[in-house]
């Protein structure tokens, strides 16, 4: 798979949490000739089931993976059409104000009748010059900024309904070093990483059943993840999400290197699952750093890993710098290996897995 | 030359070479070369020679250079510093692209992206501090310092990377309008009819403080000068009447007074006259705000009479720029029709 340009394709996709059904036919089509069956559910949830390929070896229960990382994209929402024309924003998902001055944006609206109408907007501020010194050492609050569209005040109220949602815009580019920066690399870049994984797959043999799970609304709580975990009703899961790399203004222990993914450790985390991943990538060249949660793991790992009767985590980082903005970093190659890592370490789970996992 | 081509070159104060060859050329094809010169900052100076000796030495002016990023130093972990050429706030700079370098037909400039702390990692005082410049920096993906330095040494230069495009209804967004604008408008004028001398300025630096617009003012030594400028327009976003500066779309924007020029007072009266005459809409800029080069041609040598006529400009100085078409056409259409009524 090229990742740059699955990155260039996924990242501009429509899907704010809770209206990923685009993101989700897209991804669909992008899973379709990797795997046996692929549906959405009614949260928009892309399930993609590949059947084992060999016998379990003792002829007994084939396991279930759920391999899981999420496909919404924070986003913005009309609040208010002010008698200028400009719009007033509201958040879906934890957009950063700081962002947002002079950003790009798109308004989908859903006018009354005819077709939907994708407008270009700009989001503008008071003028520097026009702040007292109090004020311009302040950072811009959502509440004060708002989106042009270059319309008169009329025809934006025929257009535009509050409600309609707002995506950032940012063309996703290539870097220095097998890099590049764009916009919604979280959590799309994750599903290149399941892209990657079920390619390998189909030169690797497998006696579990392995379902990879785009899933929705994660940016509001992992609530497509709950549904999935339910409805596949997997025996172990690896989630996959992003995390922190360094930047110069970080603080002691909240990142990890840019350059190779990360394995979570903490209470949410199978140890044995977690040790079991780690000795597959040593084993295999491949680089795994290690990172810390101490209780919530702010991913969907926190309601798949009690989803029914409950699952055996592990949770995989892939590290980029300047999260929820437009130009989140990444290195590919961390993309590709960590394809490899979910690949290989699927590929070993048999019957007897879980022999020895609590004692 | 299109006003697309001209907003999406690059050209920072101290380095327009890409502006001013166009320039250059389109104004040597108009008067001949002996008719063209480069004065000691860049500046292009075109004099079309009068034929009424009578008439008063009049001088447009506009602006080529732009705002943009001096890189001045890389991280040990291979991130660019920079300073801004020009007013820049940096809170348009967050999460932003930038092209590192200037495009040539051999190396294509970089591509830069200027990240900032995510905001799941953000302090309160964090989210409420605006992050100065200085802890700024420009991502090109350089492992470390040595390659940093090696592909963007100190002294290269940023650009906001924004292509020209069509914005609602009649607007559009780009970077750099101003003062492309001018450049634009100024080369369509220079077939105006006019009897007198007629010169043509295209001037340097004047984001860095009017200092192209020195020299050339002092070269020129007008009777008038008109300046053809852009301006903040501040005006969405319910800004209390009283602080928007002028109206997208609403005309041309005539100054009777910035931060640095008081506009000639006979000079701004004709030329609302000139416009109310010949219905072309303009409007009084209603804000004192901002300053250019009409500042310093006013008082260069012997002094002239100077009035600045800017287009609407909403996010000035940002990567995402909006004006609108029928103002940048009134500019020159006022122009044109003041040439005609002196």
């Amino acid at each position: 798979m090229d990742i740059l340009t699955y990155l260039q394709g996924a990242s501009v996709q429509f899907g704010p949490s809770g209206h990923e059904r685009e993101t989700a036919e897209w991804l669909k089509a992008r899973f379709e000739p990797l795997c046996d069956e692929v549906t959405i559910d009614p949260l928009y949830n892309v399930l993609a089931t590949k059947k084992p390929t060999v016998k379990p070896k003792n002829g007994g229960h084939a396991p279930k993976i759920l391999l899981c990382a999420h496909m919404d994209e924070i986003a913005l929402m009309v609040v208010d059409i002010l008698r200028d024309g400009s719009l007033r924003i509201g958040n879906v998902g934890g957009v950063d104000p700081r962002v947002l001055p002079a950003a790009t944006v798109t308004v989908h609206c859903r006018p009354d009748s005819g077709k939907p109408q994708n407008l270009l907007g700009v989001i503008g501020a008071k003028a520097p010059h026009l702040l007292t010194d109090e004020e311009r050492k302040l950072n811009y609050k959502r509440e004060d900024l708002y989106i042009d569209l270059g319309l008169p005040v009329e025809k934006v109220k025929k257009l535009v309904h509050v409600g309609d949602l707002v995506t950032l815009n940012g063309q996703t580019v290539g870097l220095l070093n097998n890099r590049a920066a764009g916009k919604t690399m979280d959590d799309r870049a994750c599903i290149g990483v399941m892209l990657e994984a079920a390619e390998r797959l189909q030169h690797l043999s497998h006696a579990a059943e392995i379902v990879f799970a785009c899933t929705t609304q994660e940016e509001v709580g992992s609530r497509g993840a709950k549904v999935a975990a339910h409805t596949v009703n997997p025996d172990l899961a690896i989630i996959m999400d992003v995390s922190h790399a360094p930047i110069p203004a970080s603080r002691p222990d909240t990142t990890v290197p840019l350059d190779a993914p990360a394995a979570t450790y903490g209470p949410f985390i199978q140890y044995k699952l977690l040790a079991r991943l780690q000795e597959t990538a040593s084993k295999n060249g491949i680089k795994l750093n290690a990172e810390q949660a101490e209780r919530s793991t702010g991913t969907d790992t926190d309601d798949v890993q009690i989803a029914r009767e409950g699952v055996p985590c592990v949770l995989i980082d892939l590290p980029l710098k300047y999260m929820h903005t437009t130009v989140e970093l990444l290195d590919m190659n961390a993309i590709r290996e960590c394809g490899r890592l979910c690949a290989l370490f699927a590929s070993e789970i048999d019957e007897g897995w879980d022999d020895e996992l609590w004692i | 030359m299109d006003l697309k081509t001209l907003c999406d070159m690059q050209g920072i104060s101290g380095r327009e070479e890409k502006v001013r060859r166009v320039v250059r050329d389109a104004c040597v094809k108009a008067f001949g070369a002996d008719a063209v010169a480069l004065d000691g900052l860049g500046s292009v100076i075109a004099t079309r020679k009068g034929s009424n000796p009578k008439k008063p030495r009049v001088m447009l002016a506009a602006h080529m250079d732009e705002v943009g990023l001096l890189i001045v130093s890389a991280t040990e972990e291979g991130l660019l510093r920079f300073r801004a050429i020009g007013g820049v706030d940096s809170r348009v700079l967050v999460s932003k692209r930038v092209r590192v370098g200037y495009d040539t037909p051999e190396k294509p400039s970089l591509q830069g992206v200027i990240g900032a702390m995510a905001i799941h990692q953000q302090t309160a005082e964090d989210r409420k501090a605006v992050l100065p410049i200085e802890q700024l920096y420009i991502d090109i993906g350089a492992k470390d310092k040595a390659e940093a330095e090696r592909t963007a040494p100190a002294g290269t230069l940023a650009t906001f990377d924004t292509l020209y495009t069509p914005f609602g209804e009649g607007c559009v967004l780009a970077k750099a309008f101003d003062d492309r604008v001018g450049v634009y408008n100024l080369l369509r004028l220079l077939d105006a009819p006019y009897e007198g001398d007629l010169v043509f300025a295209f001037t340097s630096q004047e984001e860095a403080g009017c200092r192209g617009a020195v020299t050339a003012g002092y070269r020129v030594q007008p009777d008038i000068a008109l300046i053809l400028e852009c301006t903040s327009a501040n005006d969405l976003g319910e800004t209390p009447e009283a602080q928007q500066v002028c109206q997208v779309g609403q005309g041309v924007c005539v100054s009777f007074m910035d931060n640095a020029s008081i506009g000639n007072a006979d000079l701004y009266r004709a030329m609302l006259a000139v416009g109310d005459q010949n219905a072309i809409s303009h409007q009084i800029k209603q804000f004192v705000s901002g300053g250019n080069d009409a500042g310093a041609i006013q008082r260069s040598g012997a002094g002239s009479l100077t009035l600045a006529l800017s287009v609407p400009c909403r996010n000035i100085h940002s990567p995402a720029c909006v004006c609108s078409l029928k103002d940048i056409d009134s500019q020159e259409a006022l122009v044109r029709a003041y040439l005609k009524s002196i």
